[in-house]
């Protein structure tokens, strides 16, 4: 059965028009009364969603991936009413309901128990459902005791857990969820995932944009790509997921931002530039012997703050392999003054495994914690094994599993002949 | 967008670019009632659960008020009631319904904002937020008005069956302090000067409205421009229901149009400016 029917789908935005709309003042409103329509006319369109066409059946799970900025969140507001499209139609057949952020509406001075009555009903539940699900989700939550006191009392972990309890046992036929499971530990978002999981099984329908290649792989048989507001790959995930990774614009070895405003960042810092180097050039490719160079470009706008470039590396599945941040003795600790900096780090011949590796590039302050920018999957590059003997494998051409195939020294001692 | 049932047993939900004007979606309202309650429930809880001094307030408030107006305009501005009812209890009955409205619109047009992060990540119908602002007013409404009652009792103010025409004038009051805010919270969102501009608002409209000073001071050629201020209505009715006063049935009726022109227009240019609401905020 039609579970959900997306027609052309498009929404524009008018930059210094709508968006900025909240800034104006009626004082500039009225002032604008004596200006030319010339000088009014200075406006841009982003269309931020342009051609979308997809349907889904009930207990679709789907995917929604693309990388920022693509469209992705765009789609989901429309989808959940918050925003109107500007053009096109979607019909969503049966009760819907959205969670693009765990805990909205959430508020400090209540307690949890009043909180989940808040938050559910924000969510759209009856006030009886609620009622009967009340156990279940301080259960889920394992917030026990503390069920009484006002949130505000509560460790991230406890308010996160008890957040994501009242959104997982939202019970619509369609459910909408962006990004949710960036919260939390480890084992809670394996509770979260399985949770959803659940929810498909359920026979309802589900769309799910995440971040996070490997859970969409695991908990949506079928994935949509975005890219530029269209739907740029619709089909199993493995191959979207592998699309995706493959499709950059010549190669997905590099990555740079000419336009330093529309460049991953902040008021403080951005990113120009990120690539992939292996003897100089850049690789998408690199023989598993070579050592690899990533380079990151980035400006300073604001000086003195200390900032503190760090990779992200995850394998194809999505699991992350290692992180690195920069330990440069010359700049730890130290404040930057603006201007434009090049950082480098290499990773030795003979350690990553073969296969995709997808790097997102960050740069964060530590002290006061900050993220300034955080790059998703900004490059990504192949790691190749020649089968030459002078690799880990040796002479051995089957199977090699690892997240890392180090060359390590191996030694060898007669201890009885 | 519409909810409707097709051939398909479940509600289905169209989405489809809005625009125009529309009429406020009355039933989709009603499907979220609950949804109104807690949130006014949770304005009253917060409220009333951060400070002690919350409930002592409502009660000091208009005491305060009254003693300084009583000071400010009678002692030294040697106004009066008119009547021989004691020119503190005059201002105190105004006060309710002022105090109320006042509130109400302050609340509700900084509502949309102070809910930004809702808006941005939930949908339901934008009317209930304003709205809750409004009705969480009425809880101090209900204490100063028992406050009010109990000083008439004192003063030996008798009650007379006028009384029974306050609901009339409490829901006067409510209907324009929701149209107000339904006016000023859609404009706060586009204009954000107006949070500015509603407190110097509020405070000049108080000085047009005879609340301390009655009715009868105005130049009867100039009636008709204070007619158009419902709020003059409604505090007329007040005192009728209150103080014994004649029952100003043509003031009523002025301010039952004007209400009703405000609360609709209200509605439609809220309805008009909700599909921005999301993209502004």
């Amino acid at each position: 059965m039609r579970s959900i029917e997306v027609e052309k789908l498009a929404k524009k935005y008018v930059i210094g028009g709508v968006k900025e709309l909240g800034y104006r003042t009626l004082r500039d409103s009225i002032a604008g009364l004596f200006r030319s329509s010339g000088e009014r006319a200075q406006r841009e369109t982003i269309w931020a969603l342009r051609d979308i066409s997809f349907t889904a059946e009930q207990g679709e799970v789907i995917g929604i991936i693309g990388r920022n900025g693509a469209g992705k969140s765009t789609l989901l507001k429309v989808l959940s009413r918050i925003t109107e499209p500007t053009e096109g139609v979607a019909r969503l057949y049966g009760r819907a309901g959205a969670l693009l952020e765990v805990g909205t509406g959430f508020h400090p001075e209540l307690t949890g128990r009043e909180n989940i009555f808040l938050n559910g009903a924000i969510l759209g539940m009856a006030r009886a459902e609620i009622a009967r699900k009340l156990d279940e989700i301080v259960a889920f939550a394992e917030v026990g005791q503390f069920i009484d006191t006002p949130v505000k009392r509560y460790s991230s972990g406890m308010y996160v857990r008890l957040a994501f309890g009242v959104a997982a046992h939202l019970e619509t036929d369609i459910l909408i969820v962006d990004e949710v499971l960036a919260v939390g530990d480890a084992s809670f978002q394996r509770k979260c995932l399985a949770k959803i999981e659940d929810v498909g099984r359920h026979g309802r329908t589900v769309l799910f944009v995440s971040h996070n290649l490997s859970s969409v792989t695991r908990l949506c048989p079928r994935a949509l790509l975005i890219e530029e507001g269209r739907v740029k790959r619709d089909g199993p995930s493995h191959e979207v997921v592998r699309f995706y990774l493959h499709s950059d614009l010549g190669t997905t070895a590099a990555r740079e931002w000419p336009d330093s405003s529309r460049a991953p960042g902040d008021q403080i810092t951005r990113l120009r530039a990120i690539r992939v180097l292996s003897e100089g050039e850049i690789a998408p490719k690199i023989d598993i012997r070579n050592r690899v160079q990533i380079e990151m470009e980035w400006e300073v706008l604001q000086s003195g703050h200390v900032l503190t470039p760090n990779l992200h590396f995850r394998s194809e599945d999505g699991s992350v392999v290692f992180v690195t941040q920069d330990l440069d003795p010359v700049w730890r600790g130290r404040s930057r003054e603006a201007g434009r900096y090049r950082s480098f780090v290499e990773i030795p011949g003979n350690f990553l495994a073969e296969g995709t590796l997808i790097v997102s590039a960050a740069i964060s302050t530590v002290d006061p914690s900050w993220v300034h920018l955080f790059e998703n999957d900004a490059v990504a590059f192949e790691v190749l094994d020649t089968m030459a003997g002078d690799t880990v494998r040796g002479d051995y051409g089957g199977e090699w599993p690892g997240a890392v195939r180090p060359m390590l020294p191996w030694k060898n001692e007669v201890v009885e002949r | 967008m519409t909810e409707h049932a097709l051939d398909n047993p479940k509600p289905v939900i169209e989405i489809r670019p809005g625009g125009g004007w529309r009429a406020l979606d009355l039933r989709e309202v009603w499907e979220y009632r609950e949804l109104l309650q807690i949130l006014v429930w949770r304005d009253l809880k917060v409220r009333y659960r951060q400070t002690f001094l919350g409930v002592i307030w409502v009660v000091a408030q208009p005491l305060l008020t009254t003693l300084i107006f009583t000071l400010l305009f009678n002692r030294i501005g040697h106004i009066t009631a008119g009547t021989n009812v004691p020119y503190s209890l005059f201002v105190m009955v105004a006060l309710v319904p002022w105090t109320f409205f006042s509130g109400g619109v302050t609340a509700s047009s900084n509502s949309l904002i102070g809910s930004a992060h809702l808006i941005s990540k939930v949908y339901f119908p934008r009317f209930i937020v304003p709205t809750a602002s409004v009705l969480a007013g009425i809880a101090d409404l209900a204490v100063t008005l028992v406050l009010v009652i109990v000083m008439l009792l004192f003063a030996h103010v008798p009650l007379t069956p006028q009384l029974m025409l306050l609901p009339i004038g409490l829901l006067l009051c409510l209907a324009f302090a929701l149209g107000v805010g339904l006016w000023m919270s859609a404009l706060n969102v586009e204009y954000r000067d107006v949070k500015v501009i509603v407190p110097f608002l509020l405070q000049l409209w108080m000085y047009a409205t005879p609340v301390v000073y009655p009715l009868s001071v105005i130049p009867q050629k100039f009636r008709w421009i204070a007619a158009l201020n419902p709020m003059t209505g409604v505090i007329e009715l007040f005192r009728a229901s209150l103080l014994g006063d004649p029952v100003p049935w043509s003031g009523v009726a002025y301010a039952v149009v004007m209400t009703a022109l405000v609360t609709i227009s209200g509605a439609y240019y809220f309805r008009r400016m909700e599909r921005l609401f999301a993209d502004v905020l």
